[in-house]
């Protein structure tokens, strides 16, 4: 070993050299990024071959990233210098990426014959701040779908207006054989925007300021609480999915969709698209919210003039007419290019959403922007639930954009808590040392050397993934976050959660509101699980030896399923109109129940689906536990005397109790921060009253304009919370455990 | 106090069929032994008195009432089980309590209750200590006393000293059979040991395949067999046997020539072939040459100090004997022996249905 050592050190630097040396021959010009799938992704791969033929001294590595992870990977990954140098993303987010230093201004003069060749909206829509940062690819609209075959059965022509369309879709209309004449997720607000900016509304101020409660902004709301209600042509609780199936099985005259929906849809489904309808009530088209998608150049590709040279190079081809024909042809995208649009896979349908691109309104790319969707999507809702005026429901959310946009604390000087924390660690080293003297610590630890050197790699690793990120969220806590800057404020973020300065105690979206919904869907959850597989691990237990391999299978299939799927079952099972919950009621004569729009059976809804996952966790845990309990014991209980119930309370429950107690904590911990389910079944709603504490530390940071401070203190006070439960119960674990 | 009567009780598991045709009457006040080899349907039997199994067919009564349907709890019976079954989150006095708790009483009277069944079995001192920190003996005796506390009509005991140690075993018999004539409560006690059957027993009903072989008193059993079965069952070292021929008045076989006792012959019986059986301490060794009625071989030889057990070979058949030590001290192994036998202490046994064709002379 003594030779051993050196010589290995000596290797790894060979090693090291070589890999470094032989990196560099093959080590890419620019690196492209996107998250295409499919026949998008295959057309942009030969799009990057076509350039490289023109361009062999640049090497190009196409790198596919994830659509979840993407925005992420790139703030993170662009000022370390391993991201992109050039990337394709949708335009909205170009305004944040600006401002943070992710990209790299285009010079216009230099992609001039590339510019000329598209339409002028949709370049603007990659402007920002004065300045070109991108050069748009493709448009992503909605338009109207409608089936032809169900078209011509009413002897009607695609609709000019709206008009138009609300008398079609009245005739086909036929609730009670499930045919409606329009389906698209209603409550959405980026399926709603064609009419929202048809009837005039508008999202910002004169000046530019967000401002979601504009008079005209109503207008549209109506409109479409009126096709819900009123006319009823709409179903109720429509969603994507329960729009495509209605739409694809001919039970749909109409849908508002993207282009996205031309790959959904079947072979044997025979439509069209055209532009959505001209409002009838204001004569002026529809106007969606576009999409451009862009291609774009990273800071990172500045680092040389040669890198800058041939990324500037690369995004210029993507958006040139070359690859725009490929891109049409072999991708199906709704290409940005006027000519190469000719030659798509679908002409007319890209015909249409080209026209649509060209009427629609180009998704703002300012960065407070991203914080409109909640509460407009709110507002929608509570409209279209009809729990509130739209004009109301618009000046509430106008004011939840305003808390989302308000600016951070202000930051503080970190002196202070740097003080107090270094005396806390001094004070801590302290302690330890003093208690390592007493206890002779060292000399122990040198005594079990090897023990130590065992556990290390385990200790180390879960340093690494555990407490590290744990030390960094928490620290995260002291910050505020805008726009890719943070700065320290110490305790306010704490402060403004604890003191619900941002809204009343009982606004749905304070802590404690959400805290007391939070622990009453933990308590209704965990006394479920409990009580239902432990009745089931009763009735079970006999046959359980005989029938064991069974049990199991049927067991382990709602655990083989991802939970999110079954939240996505679960959330179709209690659709309004579709549902097989609903379905059940109907037959029995019941009346149906619009689950999502109140927060008790909304609530009632996302615990039945957590039950259904959570039982058979505690019946696996019981009926292990039961089968450790010798039957004797229950016979003699019931020799003594005991009734079956006395049995189960006196005998059969406290000798279960060890087993069931750490099931019941871990349970309690899962269930606290089951965010799947809450956010794919009651999605929050109504009004974010069914919201729990993850699901709204979710949203601080992702959906209300990335306040990821206040975010992180959330997560402090859940681990918070937590901590003090287990450690409430694992006291009385302990008491329990030495006298059970 | 109770009687407990079973008439033709059957108990099916399935296509098991483990107790076939059961019929017994227990007196009032009887200790009763249920014995037999393991797996004949014992505890079966025993489960189906108290009410934790339903009997396929038949009836059971107990103080006259029959209690097929009626539950466990209202049967007014106590049970020992095997293993204790204490409860293991309980202390001694929760679960000698229990019984009389779930029943209602008040507090008071169940710790009086608990006293008195505490006292009479010297377990006052364990009163609060849980079931895992007493030993195994302790143990026995808090089962017995959660029995006792509730003063039930009859009591019921699964091998309740099986997993005790020798001389735990036959001290805390002693006290069962103490505390029997104490208390006078019907007891049936279901053990494998016979032993404890003999010692314990008013009768001993023995078991095999779930039907009983036979019913009496331990020495009705020991003495006067009902057939191969018991009589090979009762007594360590066994019976003796050897397949023999019953002719003119004699019971031939290879080295055995034994007069029959015709006044205990059971009637009817004709000459052919029969079984013959000898208990080791009936078998005399004849030394000196004297004509013996059985010829042996000598195997192998186990001194025990007071005795011999001699291992000998009768034709095809292996027999043991128990000599006085004084009297085998001139044997040697692979030698011959010839023993004689009193013939009123042979018995024969029919070589097809292997029923016993001595029978037990009457009371004269
Ligand atoms: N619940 C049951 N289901 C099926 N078979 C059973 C059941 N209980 C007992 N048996 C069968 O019945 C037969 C008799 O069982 P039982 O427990 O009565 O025997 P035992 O005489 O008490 O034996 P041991 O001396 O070993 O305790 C056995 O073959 C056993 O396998
Ligand atoms: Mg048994």
């Amino acid at each position: 070993m003594r030779f051993g050592r050196p010589a290995a050190a000596l290797l790894a630097l060979f090693a090291l050299a070589g890999t470094t040396g032989c990196g560099r021959v093959a080590e890419p010009d620019v690196v492209l990024w996107h998250a295409y799938r499919g026949a998008e992704a295959e057309a942009l791969v030969e799009v990057v071959h076509a350039f490289e033929e023109r361009h062999p001294e640049v090497v190009v590595e196409v790198v596919p990233v994830p659509y979840q992870a993407y925005a992420n990977k790139l703030t993170s990954g662009v000022p370390r210098g391993n991201g992109p140098d050039v990337f394709l993303f949708a335009q909205e987010r170009i305004g944040a990426w600006a401002d943070a230093g992710i990209l790299h201004a285009l010079e216009p003069t230099q992609h001039r014959a590339v510019l000329e060749a598209l339409p002028g909206g949709v370049v603007d829509a990659c402007r920002y701040d004065g300045e070109l940062w991108g050069l748009p690819v493709a448009t992503k609209t909605t338009a109207l779908f409608y089936r032809s075959d169900r078209l011509d059965e009413l002897g009607a022509e695609p609709p000019e207006t709206t008009d138009d369309l609300v008398a079609l879709a009245a005739r086909f209309t036929d609730a009670s054989a499930g045919r409606f004449g329009l389906v698209y997720p209603v409550g959405d607000f980026y399926f709603h925007s064609g009419w929202f900016f048809g009837f005039g509304g508008t999202l910002s101020d004169a000046d530019g300021t967000p401002r979601l409660d504009a008079p005209s902004n109503a207008n549209s709301f109506a409109f479409v609480a009126d096709l819900l209600n009123e006319r009823r042509v709409v179903p109720r609780d429509c969603d994507y999915g329960v729009a495509k199936d209605l739409f694809a099985r001919g039970d749909a005259l109409f849908a508002v969709n993207g282009p996205w929906f031309l790959g959904e849809l079947g072979d044997d489904v025979p439509f069209g698209v055209v532009p959505l309808p001209r409002i009838s009530a204001t004569n002026t088209p529809a106007s969606p919210f576009v999409t451009v998608e862009s291609v774009l150049v990273s800071s990172q590709a500045a680092r040389s003039p040669e890198a800058l040279a041939a990324a500037t190079l690369l995004a210029d081809f993507i958006a040139g007419p070359e690859s725009s024909v490929i891109r049409a042809e072999r991708g199906g995208q709704v290409v940005a290019d006027r000519t190469a649009a000719l030659s798509a896979r679908e002409p007319a349908a890209s015909a249409a959403f080209g026209a649509a691109a060209a009427a629609g309104t180009p998704m703002p790319n300012a960065p407070e922007m991203t914080a409109i969707w909640e509460p407009l999507n709110r507002a929608l809702d509570q409209t279209l639930r009809g729990s509130r005026t739209a004009e109301a429901a618009l000046v509430d959310a106008d004011a939840d954009l305003r808390r989302a946009l308000a600016p951070p604390p202000p930051p503080t000087s970190p002196l202070p808590y740097e003080v107090a924390f270094g005396l806390v660690l001094v004070a801590a080293a302290g302690l330890a040392v003093r208690r390592s003297r007493r206890t002779a610590l060292l000399a122990r630890m040198r005594t079990s050397r090897l023990a130590y050197l065992y556990v290390a790699p385990a200790a180390i690793a879960s340093g690494l993934l555990i407490f590290l990120p744990f030390i960094v969220g928490a620290s995260l806590s002291l910050y505020a976050h805008e726009q890719g800057e943070f700065s320290f404020v110490g305790f306010a973020n704490f402060l403004n959660i604890l003191l619900a300065r941002d809204f009343g105690l009982t606004h749905p979206q304070s802590f404690y509101f959400t805290l007391v919904v939070t622990v009453a869907w933990t308590a209704a959850n965990v006394v479920l699980h409990v009580s239902i597989g432990l009745a089931l691990a009763l009735a079970l237990r006999d046959s359980w030896v005989r029938l064991r391999g069974v049990y199991r299978v049927l067991l382990i299939v709602p655990w083989a399923v991802p939970n999110y799927i079954t939240a996505l079952i679960w959330k179709s099972m209690f659709n309004f109109s579709f549902g097989s919950i609903n379905g059940v009621l109907r037959w029995l004569g019941a009346t149906p129940v619009d689950w999502f729009s109140k927060w008790s059976t909304a609530f009632a809804a996302n615990v039945a689906t957590n039950t259904w996952l959570g039982f058979p966790f505690m019946m696996v845990v019981s009926l292990g536990a039961l089968q450790s309990i010798p039957r004797d014991l229950e016979d003699a209980a019931e020799v003594d005397g005991a009734s079956r119930w006395q049995r189960f309370r006196h005998i059969t429950l406290p000798l279960l109790r060890p087993a069931l107690v750490p099931a019941v904590v871990l349970g309690t911990v899962w269930t606290f921060n089951m965010f799947n389910i809450i956010y794919l079944v009651s999605g929050g709603g109504p009004d974010a009253s069914t919201d729990i504490l993850i699901t709204e530390a979710y949203r601080w940071a992702f959906e209300r304009g990335e306040r990821y401070g206040y975010a992180a203190a959330y997560g402090v006070l859940i681990f918070g919370v937590l901590l003090i439960y287990t450690w409430a119960t694992s006291g009385r674990r302990a008491t329990e455990l030495t006298d059970g | 106090m109770a009687s407990v009567s079973l008439s033709g009780v059957h108990k099916r598991f399935g296509d098991t069929h483990v107790v076939r045709g059961v019929d017994l009457d227990i007196a009032d006040g009887e200790f009763l032994v249920l014995v037999g080899s393991s797996g004949c349907g014992k505890s079966t039997l025993l489960r189906m008195l108290a009410g934790l199994e339903q009997p396929s067919s038949g009836s059971i009564a107990i103080g006259g009432r029959v209690v097929n349907d009626v539950a466990p709890r209202d049967r007014d019976i106590a049970m020992v089980f095997q293993s204790y079954a204490l409860y293991p989150h309980m202390t001694v006095r929760e679960n000698m309590g229990f019984g009389l708790k779930v029943r209602g009483a008040a507090a008071p009277e169940i710790d009086a209750a608990v006293a008195d069944a505490a006292r009479v079995l010297d377990i006052v001192h364990l009163l609060d200590r849980k079931p895992k920190e007493m030993s195994g003996g302790q143990r026995q005796r808090v089962a017995m006393g959660r029995a006792l506390v509730r003063k039930p009509k009859v009591f019921l005991f699964d091998e309740p000293l099986s997993n005790l140690d020798a001389s735990l075993r036959g001290q805390m018999r002693v006290e069962l059979k103490r505390l029997h004539a104490k208390l006078g409560v019907t007891t049936v006690y279901v053990t494998h040991d016979q032993v404890e059957a003999m010692t314990l027993a008013d009768r001993i009903a023995l078991l095999d395949k779930g039907v009983v072989q036979q019913v009496g008193t331990p020495a009705e059993l020991y003495d006067w067999p009902a057939n191969r079965f018991t009589a090979r069952f009762l007594g360590s070292p066994g019976m003796n046997f050897v397949e023999a021929e019953l002719r003119d008045g004699r019971v031939f076989a290879p080295g055995v020539d034994v007069p029959v006792v015709a006044e205990l012959l059971a009637e009817g019986t004709t000459d052919g072939p029969v079984w013959i059986g000898v208990r080791p301490h009936d078998l005399r060794l004849e030394v000196g040459g004297a004509a013996g009625a059985i010829e042996a071989e000598v195997d192998v030889l186990e001194p025990m100090g007071w005795e011999t057990h001699a291992h000998l070979r009768v034709g095809d058949a292996r027999w043991t004997a128990r000599f006085d030590a004084a009297d085998a001290a001139s044997l040697t192994p692979r030698g011959r022996v010839r023993c004689s036998v009193a013939p009123r202490s042979a018995r024969l046994f029919a070589r097809d249905d292997e029923r016993a064709l001595y029978r037990a002379p009457g009371p004269t």
